[in-house]
């Protein structure tokens, strides 16, 4: 079967998938799939036979897992979701990150509280991760507007890196068994020490396999006392940070994407730090293709102005075809593609839910 | 003593509109019901034994409140769980 282009939209009122071919000259919208609950997270599993992986965080009746086996035909619920021990006297509020683990049958997962649950079975049953769950630190993290979240896990071997909203940037060397704070040069703008050892409100970490002792990060910016604070990259495995912020619009925005080829490309969505939507009301992506030195306004195919939407920290993805395609989501309901690495613009869906989350996967 | 399911949470206790449980108080019913529909408790309680957020439950036409689970029951109350109202 030839391959196909896949996209999971988590929404505000469930996940749809869109699928194309490879040209992605048009998409196919099926869903919404655990329709009318909220979807912060999807995970497009390509390690051997397809699984779609998807968060339903109902504010009702708790959380659940959506697994699809059949390219987002259908979905099923896993047996179990990520839950604290009783004893523990937390609770799990949503879950914002499913991540492939080191074997194919491996998932993590990051949840609000901010803590880590991993499964061996694929996500049939879940056991909390204590090195970081239960880091002396985490009594002192502090929920920040979207909560006390655990929103990005980059795994690099034996490394593993969180972003932890509010709780800053962690890092384990060890394969997941003990995190260290790792936040030299992570501003935060709301503390009267600006340069703490942690307590920072991380937006989004990415990184590239091919250079993997390089990250970048999209933290919390905007501070006028503080400026540049909000775009971040670090060359030596997240030990230190300094500012790649010089050139954009705004340091302020929430997803961070690395280009499939090529580690020096990077793509950000500065948005107005006072109002979090589009500066001036004219969307833009804005890229850089030397790891953050310049950088350039992306905006053809873009409405000139009178747009205020926000895109949201996972919200925002590349394909991996030789010339890739970006898609972002945004608050107010449209898909977007950039076509050519973002060079050209054009919107795929215009009245979606709220979008939380966009993944693509080429399979 | 009989436990009312509301329509949404059905498809947890194989389509049935309520359930039969011996128990004498509210906490009572509710540690039968997770013993013998787990998935159908997580959906009214949390995995720190809570009643969710925005579920309530009733004894006949009352309102349990958070700190009457221990509330004695009579033979033939009724305990109904009920999705609160919400919009958006």
């Amino acid at each position: 079967m030839a391959e196909r282009v896949v996209l999971c939209i988590g929404t505000k009122k469930g996940l749809f998938v869109a699928e194309a071919a490879k040209s992605r000259r048009r998409f196919e919208l099926r869903g919404p799939f655990g329709p009318g609950v909220a979807v912060y997270s999807s995970l497009i599993d390509t390690r051997g036979t397809p699984r779609i992986f998807a968060s339903s965080c109902h504010t009702f009746f708790g959380m659940k897992i959506m697994v699809s086996t059949d390219l987002g035909k259908k979905f099923k619920e896993t047996k179990s979701a990520p839950a604290f021990p009783k004893a523990d006297g937390r609770a799990v509020e949503n879950i914002w990150s499913i991540e492939p683990g080191k074997n194919k049958r491996e998932l993590l997962c990051g949840v609000e509280p901010a803590s880590l649950f991993r499964s061996g079975d694929g996500g049939n049953s879940w056991e909390l991760v204590p090195g970081i769950s239960n880091h002396e630190h985490s009594k002192h993290w502090q929920p920040g507007n979207g909560g006390l979240c655990m929103h990005t896990i980059v795994r690099d071997g034996n490394r593993v890196h969180l972003g932890i909203s509010t709780g800053g940037h962690y890092l384990s060397e060890d394969g997941g068994e003990t995190f260290n704070a790792s936040n030299n040069g992570v501003g935060a703008g709301f503390f009267p020490d600006p340069n703490p050892e942690f307590g920072q409100c991380v937006h989004k970490i990415a990184s590239h396999p091919d250079v993997p002792g390089r990250l970048y990060m999209q933290n919390h910016g905007g501070w006028p006392d503080h400026p540049g604070i909000g775009v971040l990259r670090s060359d030596d495995h997240g030990h230190t940070w300094h500012s790649i912020a010089d050139g954009l619009p705004s340091d302020f925005g929430f997803p961070i994407v690395v280009h499939p080829h090529d580690p020096d490309t990077i793509y950000v969505v500065p948005l107005d730090p006072s109002t979090r939507t589009c500066p001036d009301s004219k969307p833009a992506v804005w890229r850089s293709q030397n790891g953050g030195g310049k950088w350039k306004r992306l905006a053809k195919g873009f409405p000139k102005k009178d747009s205020y939407f926000t895109v949201l920290r996972d919200a925002m993805t590349i394909d991996p075809l030789k010339s890739p395609s970006l898609y972002f989501g945004t608050t107010t309901g449209r898909l977007w593609i950039g076509r050519d690495g973002g060079e050209e613009w054009t919107c795929l869906f215009d009245s979606l839910p709220p979008i939380n989350c966009v993944k693509v996967a080429v399979v | 003593m009989k436990i009312h399911i509301p329509a949404m949470l059905r498809h947890e206790s194989s389509g049935a509109s309520d359930l039969s449980v011996s128990a004498t108080t509210i906490r009572g019913a509710l540690e039968q019901l997770e013993s013998s529909h787990p998935s159908l408790y997580r959906s009214v309680c949390n995995e720190t034994g809570a009643v969710r957020r925005h579920m309530h439950l009733f004894i006949n036409s009352d309102l349990v409140m958070d700190d009457g689970l221990d509330t004695k029951l009579r033979p033939n109350d009724e305990l109904f769980i009920m999705p609160a109202v919400s919009g958006g």
